[in-house]
């Protein structure tokens, strides 16, 4: 495939986008070198791996990572794959261990991925064989950001912070609310959506135009009122009663690099109509601590969409946090975790995790609407005349600005397709091969671009 | 015949390990107050049985190939191990955790 092929697919400059791109097994294939493997992945959340010997068994794309704490406090993480004949020497999903042990011949490897013991050393390899160059292999960059563990097999990519450029602002306002951080609470969801990778990680980027239509009847079951109490304090309890889009206040919209984020301005610090009272009221209770820490616009903001190219999404106030790990073109894994503030009260915390499996646990209300959607986009998609219509991409089309508020990057109106166009602008660049120095100035030529338009 | 000082009982809960460097490695266990002494080293690979798992019916499992012993007699319990692990003499004298070793020649 030339990059004449690849840039055919999407035109961001006229907002059409070719469906192949959802499809197209020999794409696929590049994604996994060329976006996989060369982007920054989220791996785990700290707060899962305490202890020498914890670990969190993941995925890079298609590749299976082990991501580990070692003895002396610092993370590493490693292929699950033994060197010997490619079996993964660890099958648990998360725990403790002293090493990891090939259940097929029984190569054993430290914690730190060194190769230490092969059976029958002596007899079978007569001491020919050098265990130290067949110990796991290293994901190469690995850097944290406010409790988020991240790996890159790209020795050549940026940082982490000039990676995620404008978008850290944004995160922030995720993962800093309060002293202290942020952990995992309760296990990690996971499910297969029969989609492809990017319809999951665009919409969480760019996409808040479905909310009102695909969500309708959540949000009409979910209006605030005392009849609809599940546990405590009702859902929705002491919250903003219309949907933040209909508050008359207007939003944002910012797409940069890749990534993409959404949110309405609101009066008051309301995580939407989706979450329990008590953890509606958490959130006004910690209010203030929040706006000294983050500033008015980010301590308010608990309702959006966010996604940190390529496949981590989150939204504000439900606290989910979910990868979209890639299972061929036609396929996710979507591994769903709850983020809660470290110092919120354990009921809260238990709140906080009802309201999160409600509405965006695999069951969720709101999840089994967005889902739906992608799967059946993915069924008309095995059409042949359906791979070749190019699909509409130009919402708020030459509207993109710089605002002048501290609201950073290149922004529009909240609904908006602008965090799209990045987001395959983006994957155009790094599915053409170019090295890391032209991806940035493409991003830059970008931003520069689409303000100027 | 060499007596090795180990530790204070304090010093080694219940059922956790130390292992001590003699010739050969012994490694010394808690199992709810009782003291074990046995041969460091697995009997069916290099492997540390101070780093091993300490079970509740007075046993240890290998951390790398899950063979298991018996704490009170050496006794390898499953394969991958056939051979036993052998057991050395220990005291605890005024909470101090002593080992007796016949060091290899």
């Amino acid at each position: 495939m030339t990059e004449d092929d690849i840039r055919a697919l999407v035109d961001t400059r006229n907002g059409t986008v070719k469906p192949a791109i959802y499809t197209d097994p020999a794409l696929y294939e590049l994604e996994l070198e060329r976006v996989f493997a060369r982007t920054w992945l989220f791996l785990a959340h700290e707060s899962q791996i305490p202890k020498a010997g914890d670990f969190f068994n993941t995925y890079m794309g298609e590749d299976p990572v082990l991501v580990v704490r070692q003895k002396d406090g610092s993370i590493a993480a490693m292929m699950n794959q033994c060197r010997h004949r490619g079996m993964k020497v660890c099958h648990a999903d998360s725990g403790n261990t002293r090493a990891f042990t090939c259940p097929y011949h029984g190569w054993a490897y430290g914690v730190d991925g060194g190769l230490q013991m092969v059976p029958l050393e002596k007899e079978a390899y007569r001491g020919k064989l050098d265990k130290s160059k067949w110990g796991l292999v290293k994901v190469p960059r690995l850097e944290t950001y406010k409790g988020l563990v991240f790996g890159n097999w790209d020795e050549g990519a940026p940082s982490l912070v000039d990676y995620l450029g404008d978008m850290a602002w944004y995160l922030d306002g995720f993962l800093d609310r309060r002293e202290g951080g942020t952990e995992v609470v309760g296990g990690i969801h996971k499910w297969v959506i029969e989609c492809n990778w990017k319809f999951a990680a665009e919409q969480f980027c760019s996409d808040q135009y479905h909310a009102p239509y695909t969500h309708a009847s959540a949000i009409q079951v979910l209006a605030p009122t005392p009849q609809n109490k599940t546990e405590g304090k009702p859902l929705g309890d002491g919250q903003t009663q219309r949907p933040a889009w209909a508050n008359g206040l207007g939003g944002v919209q910012f797409g940069g690099k890749g990534h993409g984020s959404a949110f309405f301005f609101t009066e008051n610090a309301d995580a939407n109509v989706w979450v329990g009272g008590e953890v509606s009221e958490y959130f006004r209770d910690t209010y203030a601590e929040a706006e000294a820490r983050l500033g008015k616009v980010r301590a308010l903001r608990l309702a959006g969409h966010n996604t940190m190219f390529p496949t981590l999404s989150w939204l504000n106030g439900t606290q989910t946090l979910r990868v979209w790990h890639p299972r061929g073109p036609n396929e996710i894994e979507a591994w769903v975790f709850c983020i809660a503030d470290k110092a919120a009260p354990p009921e809260v915390k238990e709140a906080l995790k009802r309201s999160h499996a409600r509405a965006f646990g695999p069951a969720g209300f709101l999840e089994q609407d967005d889902s739906e959607n992608w799967v059946e986009v993915q069924k008309v998609l095995r059409g042949h005349k359906a791979r070749q219509t190019d699909f509409c991409m130009q919402m708020g089309l030459g509207f993109e600005e710089r605002r002048d508020d501290g609201i950073p990057g290149v922004t529009n109106g909240t609904f908006a397709e602008t965090a799209a166009r990045g987001f395959y602008q983006h994957w155009v660049e790094l599915m053409s091969g170019k090295s890391w120095p032209e991806i940035e100035a493409a991003a830059a030529q970008w931003e520069q671009e689409v303000v100027d338009a | 015949m060499t007596r090795f000082h180990v530790c204070s009982l304090s010093e080694l809960p219940s059922g956790e390990a130390k292992r001590v460097e003699s010739d050969p490695a012994v490694a010394v266990f808690n199992v709810e107050g009782e003291i074990f002494a046995l041969a460091d080293q697995c009997t069916h690979g290099d492997a540390s049985m101070a780093d091993g798992y300490v079970e509740d019916d007075c046993t240890v499992e290998c951390p790398l190939h899950a063979a298991r012993f018996c704490l009170r007699t050496g006794k390898a319990l499953s394969q991958p191990a056939y051979i036993d692990l052998a057991t050395f003499p220990v005291a605890v004298e005024d909470g101090e955790i002593y080992v007796t070793v016949e060091t290899a020649a």
